[in-house]
């Protein structure tokens, strides 16, 4: 629909290795992910090209699986995206073309290479949450959505990295390693889900999944140029996510393309017995729904209406991001849509209240953490010294103050006048929401105030981190979908 | 499900034309617009439920013990500062009339999905067990819990 991209610079640094006779693999292999629109048909997706190569016999799963490999080898010493990658991608791509070769059937993910953010549980592969105290910590389950994944014969090619238990927006506050932006290495891919972004930009993986407390999808595909889609709260099993802030955690997906985001989350949607928060709807088949270009009209989205959020093109957003969402809204109205601007009175009110709301529900679910039943423990003489020194030496130091400041908020007599107070925010965040919705099918903005900025340039300033979340926060907190990709091209 | 989609639109500039207003927030205006200010003084006006003197600055050293966290001097002096000016900041949300408003504890969600209250038995057991930093026979293994005096 809108197409923009930032000009490569590192990424062309970073060349995909091509793999003799592989015709899924070449079309991995255009020199940037630029996706022109225009030579779109029917819409491009790597699932559906990995599906039909696999089926028709261009090429086997193995040699899918290999190529993706080299290409991690070849990039992850500047990239960094990755905490770990798994030993069994090989011998999981050999299962799938035995399964073809013997004519059995394979689930709709045959062969389709997928990253897994760190927080995300994979029975017997290690799961830490990018934090120390859970350092080479493997889970005995897999989270429902990974479940869902291999059953459908995706394959899991490892853990990406991420700010520590998804408390961050630049992938920085990682207690092993920073990702670096694929397209400049100096730039952070943005976060907490920044590797999942990141993998997916620098085609180490065809999708990801990541976790969307407050963007952690959206901004993070923002920096990186990819498609980030954040389901609506309950869409998708949070079973198996490690929870941050319980009532706006969701899982999210990447892709390259719209049609393979989508198509990541349709695999992983629906209720689950392990998450009472799951919703019972039926889960839309997307694919069935995908349109053919040529067989759109001039105006393929006549009568859509479009409400421009007017507060995300104000004061303090970068001007090359409000000229880049105008734009954006002129395409719109071009293929038919009526746009108009829409108020939501209470946005700016959704950033505190989102940081009262998200500290307090961590506050609460990382007292899990204890050094006793998993972790690293650090041996004690008392049994409340063992848990001070775990968590202490176990944390980050972004984390604590999440911690500490959500404890704060949560005491007794300072409850009220924070965290009630921001649940009545967030109820008027809602109502706007509602509001708005009433006249338009969907809302616009930018993802971000910012393009991607300098490792280490907000690293020790918690409140100018912060700000970067105020495009964002507020779909989080009304639990509403979300679905970031790049705008019109307009720097060439 | 709802069928109507929040669609963002992400920034397209390259990086390099980028200038970061770090020292920029949003300010506890109860207009629209996204005005940027660092500091914001907590508010004169409470609600009837909140008593502004009973609002003390954050003792970060009380909290971590609260929290179980151990933080050396220099953790404190330096996640003090920092705690201080957001909570200073999460002040701004008490210039915000919601004396009518109802609290909303998540987003709006259908009921009565909870499944029968019954247990289980997890196969994987001897996974969980692997992960258990001090074990002895059934036994999770702990130091002799002392009650302070």
């Amino acid at each position: 629909m809108l197409s923009t991209l930032q000009p490569p610079r590192s990424l062309t640094l970073l060349p995909f290795r091509r793999l003799h006779g592989s015709k899924t693999i070449a079309s991995l292999a255009s020199s940037s992910p630029t996706l022109d629109a225009s030579s779109v048909s029917p819409p491009q997706s790597q699932i559906l090209t990995t599906r039909r190569s696999l089926l028709s016999g261009e090429t086997t799963a193995s040699e899918i699986a290999k190529s993706y490999l080299s290409r991690i080898r070849l990039t992850e010493p500047q990239l960094k995206c990755f905490l770990h990658v798994s030993e069994n991608v090989l011998k999981e791509a050999q299962e799938i073309d035995q399964r073809i070769s013997r004519g059995e059937e394979v689930g709709p993910l045959a062969g389709v290479v997928i990253g897994v953010k760190d927080n995300i549980c994979t029975e017997g592969m290690p799961s830490t949450a990018a934090s120390r105290i859970l350092e080479h910590y493997r889970p005995p389950f897999d989270a429902t959505a990974v479940k869902k994944i291999k059953e459908m014969g995706g394959i899991v090619v490892g853990k990406t990295n991420m700010d520590e238990f998804g408390m961050g927006s630049t992938t920085e506050a990682s207690a092993f390693q920073v990702t670096a932006n694929p397209w400049d290495l100096t730039r952070v891919p943005g976060g907490s889900s920044g590797g999942s972004a990141a993998a997916v930009a620098a085609k180490q993986c065809m999708v990801s999944l990541g976790s969307d407390t407050g963007g952690s999808v959206r901004q993070p595909a923002s920096f990186c140029g990819v498609v980030g889609l954040k389901p609506t709260y309950g869409r998708v099993s949070r079973f198996g996510l490690m929870a941050y802030a319980s009532s706006l955690d969701v899982i999210g997906c990447f892709g390259s393309t719209v049609a393979d985001a989508g198509m990541l989350l349709h695999a992983v949607s629906g209720y689950d017995r392990f998450d009472s928060t799951s919703s019972k709807q039926d889960v839309p088949e997307f694919e069935s729904q995908f349109l053919s270009m040529d067989s759109f009209e001039s105006k393929p989205l006549k009568g859509l209406r479009v409400g421009l959020i007017r507060e995300t093109l104000e004061e303090g957003v970068d001007s090359g991001v409000r000229s880049a969402t105008q734009e954006a809204a002129s395409h719109l109205e071009a293929l038919g849509c009526l746009v108009t601007e829409v108020s939501l009175p209470s946005f700016s009110l959704g950033l505190p209240a989102y940081y009262v709301i998200a500290s307090s529900e961590s506050s609460s679910n990382l007292s899990r953490y204890d050094g006793v039943r998993y972790g690293n423990q650090v041996m004690a003489d008392e049994l409340n010294k063992l848990y001070d020194c775990s968590r202490g030496q176990g944390f980050g130091g972004e984390v604590k103050m999440r911690i500490l400041m959500g404890t704060y908020a949560l005491s007794a007599g300072y409850y009220d006048a924070y965290y009630k107070r921001a649940q009545q925010v967030r109820t008027l965040i809602r109502k706007d929401f509602k509001a708005a919705l009433d006249h338009n099918d969907i809302l616009i903005s930018p993802a971000a105030p910012s393009a991607a900025y300098k490792i280490g340039e907000k690293k020790d300033d918690p409140l100018a981190m912060y700000a970067g979340d105020i495009m964002t926060v507020n779909v989080n907190l009304a639990g509403l979908p979300a679905i970031v990709r790049r705008s019109i091209n307009q720097t060439n | 499900m709802a069928t109507r989609a929040l669609l963002a639109v992400l920034s397209a500039s390259p990086p390099r034309m980028i200038r970061i207003k770090v020292s920029t927030f949003p300010s506890s205006s109860s207009s629209s617009s996204i005005k940027f200010q660092r500091h914001i003084t907590i508010a004169r006006s409470f609600s009837s439920d909140t008593n502004p003197s009973v609002l003390q600055p954050p003792d970060v050293s009380r909290l971590a013990e609260t929290a179980r966290i151990s933080l050396t001097p220099s953790e404190i002096e330096e996640c003090g500062a920092k705690i201080r000016q957001v909570i200073d900041w999460f002040g701004q949300l008490q210039q915000v009339d919601v004396s009518s408003v109802e609290p909303a504890i998540r987003a709006e969600m259908e009921g009565g999905n909870l499944r029968e209250d019954a247990p289980e038995t997890f196969e994987n057991r001897e996974s969980i067990r692997a992960s258990i930093p001090s074990f002895d026979e059934v036994y999770l293994k702990v130091p002799k819990v002392l009650n302070k005096e």
